[in-house]
Formats: C-alpha cells, structure tokens, sequence
C-alpha cells in the first residue's frame, strides 16, 4: 500500500530542524525510524503536508556520561545530589533500541533500561526504531490501528476522524493505551527529557511527559522535538528486571508490562520502584512500592505485596486482543516474578 | 506530488531515480530499479520478508522512505552472492531445503548475513533471536537452523583450505 503524499524535509542541525518545525509546524510530522510512523501512515492515520527527517542529525546520536559520572553514587543511602552530577547520563534520542541493548556502559550501570531495549519488537526493528520514538510512540487501539476502510465501516473513533469511543461506549474520553518498553524503565530511573522548541530547550521529568489520556497523550507541542534523555547518577547500579506480555515472542507491542528497580542492602531491600506500561493510556509508576519494600528481605509475601499495588494501578480497558481481566492478572504475576529476578540477580 | 531526484548506491552501483517524496525504498527496488528478490509480505512492518542492508544493518525496505536511504550503502539480496557464485548461507539454504515457497528467504539470508558477519559462532539461542524479526509462513524453521549451522562449518573449511 502506498503512503499518502507529503514533501520530505531534511535537516542536517538540530538548529534547521526546530527552523523547519517552527515554518511547517501544524502539518508536520517527525520521522525518526520510521516504525511508528510509517506503518500509521499507511493506514492513513496521519496525512501530513511535510515529514520532518531527523535521522540525519549526529548531534542526537549516541550515549554518553559525563566526567562527574560516579556510579558507586547510585548505591549509597542519601548519596549527594546537586544538580551538576545528577544528569550525569546522556543518550540522544536517535540512539537505536539495538545501541542501547549492545551498550555495555548501560548494561553495566542501567540494566533495566537495557532489559526493556532489547524486548522492543523484533531486532529488525530495533535496528530501526529510536529512543525519542519510543517515548513519542503512539498510544494504540484495537479501534484506531486499522485501515482507513475499517475504520470508517465502524464509525471512526474521538482519537482520530471521529466522535466516539468503542472502548468505552458513552464517553468522551479516549483510553488507547500507550506501549512502548523504554518509558517504564526510564520512570524507574527517573529520568529527564530535553524538549527543543524555538523558543530554546526546556527540561521535564519524563513523568511529567505523559498526560494519561489516550488521544492527547504527551505534552510536546507541534513545534516542539524530544531530543535528549538524562539519567540521573542516583539510579545508576540498582538491580532491575523488564517483563511484558505479548502474542508473540517477538515483533509484538506489548500488552501488559513491568520494569522493576531496586536498591538491596545486607539482604534486605533498601528502595524499590515499580512502573507499568500498556495497561493505561500512559506509563505509570505505581505509587507506595518504597513504603511497601523498604526494609524488608524480598519473599514470595513481599513480592505479592507489590504485585497487588501493581495490579491495582493497571486499567486496561479492550484495547486490544486480550481480555483486560487476563492482562491486570498477568501486571500481578510479571510484578512478582521481575521483583524476585531484580532481588536475586 | 513532484518527483525529485535521488540518488541511491545499490549493490555498489549508483543509480538516479526520480521518485515521488513518499516512496518506500522497497517500491523503489522493486518498481524503478527492478530488483525484486526483496519481497512485499505483510506491508505492516511486520514480517521481514522486505529486509535489507542498509549502511550493513538489517532494515525494512517497507518502513523506510527511498529518500532517506540516499547517501547509505544498501545491499539486497541481488547483492550478497560472491564474485558471481553463491554465497555460502545461499548454497546450505539450497542444500538443506531452507527455503520452502522461498518468498521469506531473501529477508532471512539478509538477516543471516549481519548475523554471521557480526558473530561467526553463533548460539542455537543467538541464531533463534537473530532470526526472530523474520516470519516463514510455511513455518520451516528447523531446516533453516541446519542450513545456517551447515554454512558456518563450510565458511571455516574454506578458511581452513585457505590458509
């Protein structure tokens, strides 16, 4: 199927991409990888006038620590954080998925960051698909990634074309879930984005980033990029697990998923925090894990303990082919299993 | 829409093509530069049977624009026999039965040359999650794995009778 028409801009700056952004800006859309988009495209969920192609910008590219990076930083109590050494950590948000899961930097210091890179789709995909575009990644339905013709014999839906929702009937709110991998582990980490405008670049907690509705589901204006991601020295070194639920064991979006961070000290857990994906309209993390964990050696009591917290916070809705019911339960047994993974690895 | 020109270097010739923006790089294969052992399977990003090299990566020819891959060394499937014979993972495919209908070969003999360029030896688990990105319809998996372990054996004897 062919694409639908556009002019094909691209800049080698990031200064001439936000100067194209700003000329074009209502009907533009950035291409990276290309693995969101195009495939949206084809289905004509998007009609831009310009596409906006980033790829080649170097400065975005790569991962890189500053010389104030001290890992051991992560794994002290109370370790100090002024504000020079905590964003010690920079990828640029055209790093790969496939970068990301070969970095033996990130593997060593962030591995649940990498344990979430490499479950991303298919390796093909990850040889394609960037960081920006995993946090920029569309919220999906079983209702709105469909082809144009579907789509219209049912009526469209309030996130594109139309006025309802099939998800939940009544409504005006629309509850397309959002999936991709990297933003739970990136909350976990508690990490930063850079946002150019052409105003000048502001910085946000990623938590900040999401809206937790499916139609307009992240704050970036039109004219606005995500550009860079920081992770904070704080989280360096902590033990992490990623598990997700999908059809299949590759290529598949996920369905349900956890990342899972946490600190242990003299068998016991000394911090823990746990986020969700593909089970709301925007990743979250799931509130009292710290208050829940800390002080406690990790058993099967503990780990359930967290796994209900966790199961609670997921609200999956009939987005998509599996049953909402068996997808909280499955946020309850991955929650678990990754807890006693991260604990014993 | 306008077509522009684009210059594309494809199998280590340069070829100038006149393509609307929104072309995919597989159509510009196929269509413009009739190379057409790169197949359409899924056309949703899916499958795996359009892959191709891009700059040595295994990519998807149906998710990329032909515009964006200027400037990039792309290699098919056309691209990957050795000085007029068959490539080593060719010839095992051939002997193992490796392809059945063969429409998803080109997209896996893509994949298994970066497999085999990046990791010479290669895990049973490493070639299964190398391959992962690729679907065979007529699910004949097993016949694969023998043809690739075959063609890592016969790349070591040549190196072996080479030395």
């Amino acid at each position: 199927m062919s694409l639908p028409e556009f002019k094909l801009l691209r800049p080698r700056t990031l200064a001439e991409a936000i100067d194209l952004l700003a000329r074009h800006a209502p009907d533009v859309q950035v291409i990276a990888g290309g693995t969101d988009l195009i495939p949206s495209m084809r289905q004509k969920l998007f009609a831009p006038q310009y596409v906006l192609d980033i790829r080649g910008i170097r400065e975005l590219r790569g991962i890189r620590s500053s010389a104030a990076f001290r890992p051991e930083m992560g794994r002290l109590r109370d370790s100090p954080q002024d504000a020079g050494a905590i964003n010690a950590v920079e990828i640029g948000a055209l790093t790969t998925l496939t970068e990301m899961e070969h970095s033996t930097f990130l593997r060593q210091h962030y591995p649940v960051l990498v344990a979430a890179a490499a479950t991303v789709a298919s390796p093909i995909l990850r040889n394609m698909g960037t960081l920006g575009g995993n946090i920029c990644l569309d919220t999906r339905c079983l209702w709105y990634n469909q082809s144009l013709t579907w789509r219209k014999g049912c009526g469209f839906c309030i996130k594109k074309d139309g006025n309802i929702c099939h998800v939940a009937p009544g409504g005006d709110t629309c509850w397309a879930a959002f999936s991709g991998d990297t933003p739970p582990a990136l909350l976990c980490l508690e990490a930063e984005i850079e946002v150019a405008a052409p105003g000048g670049t502001r910085h946000l907690p990623l938590r900040d980033f999401y809206t937790g509705v499916g139609d307009n589901y992240r704050k970036l204006q039109k004219n606005e990029l995500v550009t860079r991601v920081f992770l904070p020295q704080s989280s360096a070194g902590w033990h992490g697990a990623y598990r997700k639920l999908r059809i299949r064991g590759s290529i598949d979006y996920p369905l349900a998923g956890v990342a899972v961070l946490l600190r242990r000290s003299n068998g016991h857990v000394e911090d823990a925090r746990i986020a969700l994906t593909a089970v709301n309209a925007g990743p979250v993390l799931v509130k009292g894990i710290r208050e829940a964990l800390a002080g406690r050696p990790l058993d099967e009591a503990a780990a359930e303990e967290a796994a209900e917290l966790a199961a609670r916070t997921a609200k999956p809705l009939t987005t998509s082919a599996l049953t909402p019911e068996y997808r909280r339960e499955m946020i309850r047994v991955f929650t678990r299993r990754a807890l006693l993974q991260a604990f014993n690895s | 829409m306008k077509k522009e020109l684009i210059s594309l270097r494809v199998n280590g010739r340069t070829h100038e093509l006149a393509v609307e923006p929104s072309k995919l790089l597989l159509d510009a294969l196929r269509e413009d530069l009739r190379l057409t052992g790169s197949k359409r399977g899924c056309d949703d990003s899916s499958c795996g049977a359009c892959t191709v090299q891009v700059g040595g990566i295994p990519m998807l020819a149906c998710t990329l624009l032909a515009a964006s891959c200027q400037e990039q060394e792309i290699t098919t499937v056309e691209g990957v026999s050795e000085h007029g014979s068959l490539a080593a993972i060719q010839k095992a495919y051939g002997d193992w039965g490796g392809a059945q209908c063969g429409f998803c070969t080109p997209g896996f003999i893509m994949t298994v040359k970066y497999l085999l360029a990046n990791n010479p030896h290669p895990t049973e688990t490493e070639i299964k999650q190398a391959l992962s990105g690729n679907l065979c319809r007529c699910t004949g998996y097993n016949q694969m794995y023998e043809a690739i372990k075959s063609a890592i054996e016969a790349e070591q004897q040549g190196l072996a009778a080479s030395k």
